[in-house]
């Protein structure tokens, strides 16, 4: 089937007014879980699939998916109003996000990540369109050692990302490399540092963690804040939210690399969100000529991870549709929801069922039509939660946060590791350490050794397999770079001034 | 105030009488007079998601009471089988239980916080399901002889990959490895479409796959069946050997679920619940469904589930112990 012939069946699937109903349900759900803390996109999925046993497949899974992505973009409305994110992803977004917002520029940042989330979106899904399968078997070529090799680029890029000091963000990636460790080891089924809580076996949950170190934390330290933080908050014009004439060109580059970003990572089964908006922000921190501006409202920094995460969300479609292989958590339940509907995901699925194919993709496109035009609107209700007082709102979102964190696992210990780590995070924030290099650790260290481990397993322990191999030589080269970079010009300096002519 | 005395009295007789009878027999016998919880130690959107919710379903007519499923995932399915063995056993909270969860645990971990054998009353084995040894069709594996000869004379170097440490997909190598004495490397991944997803690409040599799953490709000519690890070939696999056919005499691995009840039920709950679980499998319905996921219909009872569980949890151990991965 060629490209034209399958928009035309997939458009004309996705906008019956079946599809279209559901697929606005989707997305409407999406962006209220997505900016309700806590609840995020896993647990809202999960609850919904059983209520879908009785619509027709592919109806389901426009709504399922709608929910998936439609979380994108609710998730960065609380990271940059109240500082909280919205879901683990959009932590990063808290970064420079809630600056814009103190800076009373709320409705410019919810109005650019709309649009970036938009354009991300937009990218991913022509991807899909054009070269999902060519896409998959690339993806199929990375093995242990280049996902090793991708992840150290990552971890390098990311560690230079925080702004203050350098000891205290390498001592946080540590405690979240640390945190990371608990759970069972892949290897031999050991359980690591679980101190008999059968509850740990499966490690933190990311959402307990995030909630707790950005969300809990950030409500226990506004008690006591004097009452005068109630913004008042007038009519907001369309205005307000563009931007101004000199900040699209900081918004449009960043933009796209995180589009590019984002659908790779996206791409590559067994990564995910969290791992691209780190990758993004770091990128462009690191090719910004004025990083210091990151974590002060840099347009920059919003623009990018929004772009990464929603085009990464879109891009996990591919291995999923193109191969039967989930992207990444959440796409894994809802292809868990195919195979309830009778439909065996696989290197098939294209052929066999064109009509669903299309018809999801093309809703992708409609359902991230009908979020820009959800979601601008609501930017002026949005804003007007920083009207309700503090000792009104943060009980709710306490309560949406345990309630989201227990619904993932029908768990009551997380609800205690979310408090816990509610509480190490108003320890770290009183002692300047800072949250995001804990996330970093704990989302990338687990891969790192899993990868690097299993890479050691296949090689027979030979080192040089990384770099052999050349997808991952490349990336170790990238990483290397990056480190020179970082170090070289402090090398220079020493070196004298012959060292620059070269 | 007539009324109220006498439903006082009412009330204390009752109570009164409660004592005197065995608590469980007056209990069962108005059994169930609220929803039963079946709980799925898994995400939602699995195959033991799946099977709880059409079993729970079909029972819950006949039952007159609402049957509603509970996802409790978490290390491989006991977090969710450890809750539902410290439940009131009352037969309102049971267990779609699996291998990994109700066998082969009890054979790898000593700290395991319940014993499969002690801690449940099973209400019947539902249903089986072999695994199937896959290469890609471009390997030079064409036979299970051709697997075992390299494997003799390259020791330690045939990879399959597995969902982890103690799935069925990872002890039926390990006794394809104890029954064939020869060694392969096991490479355990988070889930089994990481592992699938590394065959394609090359990087492992072979996997113990789902059928349902591995079917799919090889249809689409990416994958080659070798051999079945059931005792007589699969429908979904015709022409294909089982493993002992192939050579290993002996050999026999599949993975199964079903329902469990909490120690102590009373036996006359566990027989309701089975005459309705059994009743299920016979529906047109539910025999079309399995057949479309490769399941095979078992539907043990109470007794001969028992025993089945106390034969697998022996076998298991035997292999855990003879490979030496007891944690």
């Amino acid at each position: 089937m060629d490209l034209l012939s399958g928009i035309t069946l997939g458009l004309q699937t996705a906008l019956s007014w079946q599809a279209l109903m559901f697929c606005f349900i989707g997305v409407t759900v999406g962006t209220v879980v997505g900016v309700l803390p806590g609840i995020g996109a896993l647990a809202a999925i999960s609850l919904a699939l059983p209520l879908t046993y009785y619509l027709d497949p592919t109806v389901a899974l426009i709504m399922l998916a709608g929910i998936f992505y439609g979380a994108q973009y609710g998730g960065s409305t609380s990271s940059i109003l109240l500082n909280l994110p919205g879901t683990a992803t959009a932590a990063i977004t808290c970064l420079d996000g809630n600056p814009l917002a103190k800076q009373g520029r709320a409705p410019l940042a919810l109005f650019v990540t709309a649009i970036n989330s938009f354009i991300g979106s937009t990218f991913a899904i022509v991807l899909v369109m054009g070269f999902a399968p060519v896409i998959a078997e690339f993806a199929l070529s990375f093995g242990s050692a280049e996902y090793f090799s991708v992840i150290l680029l990552g971890l390098v890029a990311a560690s230079t990302m925080t702004s203050g000091s350098a000891w205290k963000a390498l001592a946080m990636v540590v405690f979240g490399l640390a945190l990371g460790q608990v759970g069972t080891d892949i290897n031999t089924g050991q359980f690591r540092f679980t101190f008999g809580q059968y509850a740990l076996a499966d490690g933190f949950s990311l959402v307990a963690l995030a909630m707790g170190l950005f969300g809990v934390a950030e409500i226990i330290s506004n008690i006591g804040q004097p009452p005068g933080t109630v913004h008042s908050v007038g009519r907001i014009r369309f205005r307000d939210m563009l931007p101004a004439r000199g900040e699209w060109k900081r918004i449009w580059a960043p933009t796209l690399r995180g589009s590019v970003i984002g659908s790779f990572v996206g791409a590559l089964p067994g990564t995910g969100p969290g791992i691209a908006t780190l990758m993004a922000y770091a990128t462009e921190k690191r090719l910004s000529k004025t990083p210091e501006r990151f974590g002060h409202g840099a347009l920059e920094g919003l623009s990018a991870p929004e772009a990464a995460n929603n085009a990464s969300v879109q891009a996990a479609f591919i291995p999923t549709l193109s191969l039967g292989i989930p992207g990444d958590a959440v796409v894994a339940v809802l292809m868990g929801a195919m195979i309830l509907h009778g439909i065996q995901p696989g290197p098939n699925l294209i052929t066999n069922e064109p009509e669903m194919f299309w018809g999801l993709i093309m809703s992708f496109w409609v359902g991230n039509i009908l979020l820009l035009i959800l979601n601008i609107p609501l930017i002026g209700l949005w804003v007007k939660l920083l009207s309700i007082p503090y000792h009104l709102l943060y009980p709710g979102i306490l309560i949406f946060i345990c309630l989201g964190v227990y619904s993932a696992d029908n768990n009551v210990f997380d609800i205690y590791v979310v408090l816990g780590f509610g509480l190490v995070g108003v320890l770290m924030r009183r002692w300047g350490f800072p949250a995001t290099p804990v996330l970093l650790g704990f989302i990338l260290g687990p891969l790192l050794e899993e990868h690097f481990r299993r890479a050691m397993l296949l090689s027979k322990g030979d080192l040089l397999v990384f770099f052999e191999r050349p997808i991952s030589a490349i990336f170790l080269a990238l990483s290397l770079l990056f480190l020179g970079s970082v170090f070289l010009p402090g090398l220079r300096k020493r070196l004298g001034r012959q060292a620059t002519d070269t | 105030m007539d009324v109220l005395k006498r439903k006082i009295l009412a009330t204390f007789a009752a109570a009164g009488l409660a004592m005197a009878l065995p608590a469980g027999s007056l209990m069962a016998q108005s059994w169930p007079e609220e929803p039963i919880t079946i709980v799925v130690p898994f995400p939602p959107g699995g195959s033991t998601d799946l099977l709880a919710r059409k079993i729970g379903e079909a029972i819950s007519g006949p039952l007159g009471q609402p049957v509603v499923v509970e996802n409790r995932g978490g290390a491989g399915g006991t977090v969710g089988a450890n809750y539902v063995a410290n439940a009131d056993p009352d037969g309102y909270t049971l267990l779609m239980g699996v291998t990994g969860s109700n066998a082969i645990s009890a054979a790898l971990r000593d700290d395991l916080p319940y014993s499969p054998t002690e801690d449940f009353d099973p209400v019947s084995i539902v249903i089986s399901s072999p695994l199937v040894l896959v290469v890609r069709s471009d390997s030079d594996f064409e036979t299970v002889e051709d697997v075992l000869t390299y494997a003799r004379e390259n020791p330690d170097s045939f990879t399959h990959g597995t969902p982890g440490v103690g799935t069925s997909m990872h002890m039926s190598a390990e006794l394809f490895g104890l029954v064939s004495d020869t060694s392969l490397v096991h490479v355990p991944y988070q889930g089994s479409a990481a592992a699938l997803q590394d065959l394609l690409g090359g990087q492992i040599d072979a996997m113990f796959g789902d059928i349902l799953v591995t079917s799919e490709y090889i249809t689409s000519g990416r994958l080659r069946p070798l051999a079945v690890t059931g005792t007589q070939e699969h429908f979904l696999l015709e022409g294909v050997p089982t493993v002992e056919e192939a050579g290993l005499d002996g050999y026999s691995a599949f993975s199964w679920q079903g329902l469990f009840a909490p120690a102590g039920t009373p036996p006359q709950v566990l027989d309701t619940l089975y005459a309705a679980v059994s009743d299920a499998l016979q529906s047109d319905d539910i025999q079309a469904l399995f057949r479309e996921r490769g399941f095979l219909v078992e539907g043990m009872s109470p007794a001969e589930s028992k025993q089945f569980i106390a034969d697998e949890v022996a076998k298991w151990t035997e292999v855990v112990d003879a490979a030496g991965l007891k944690n």
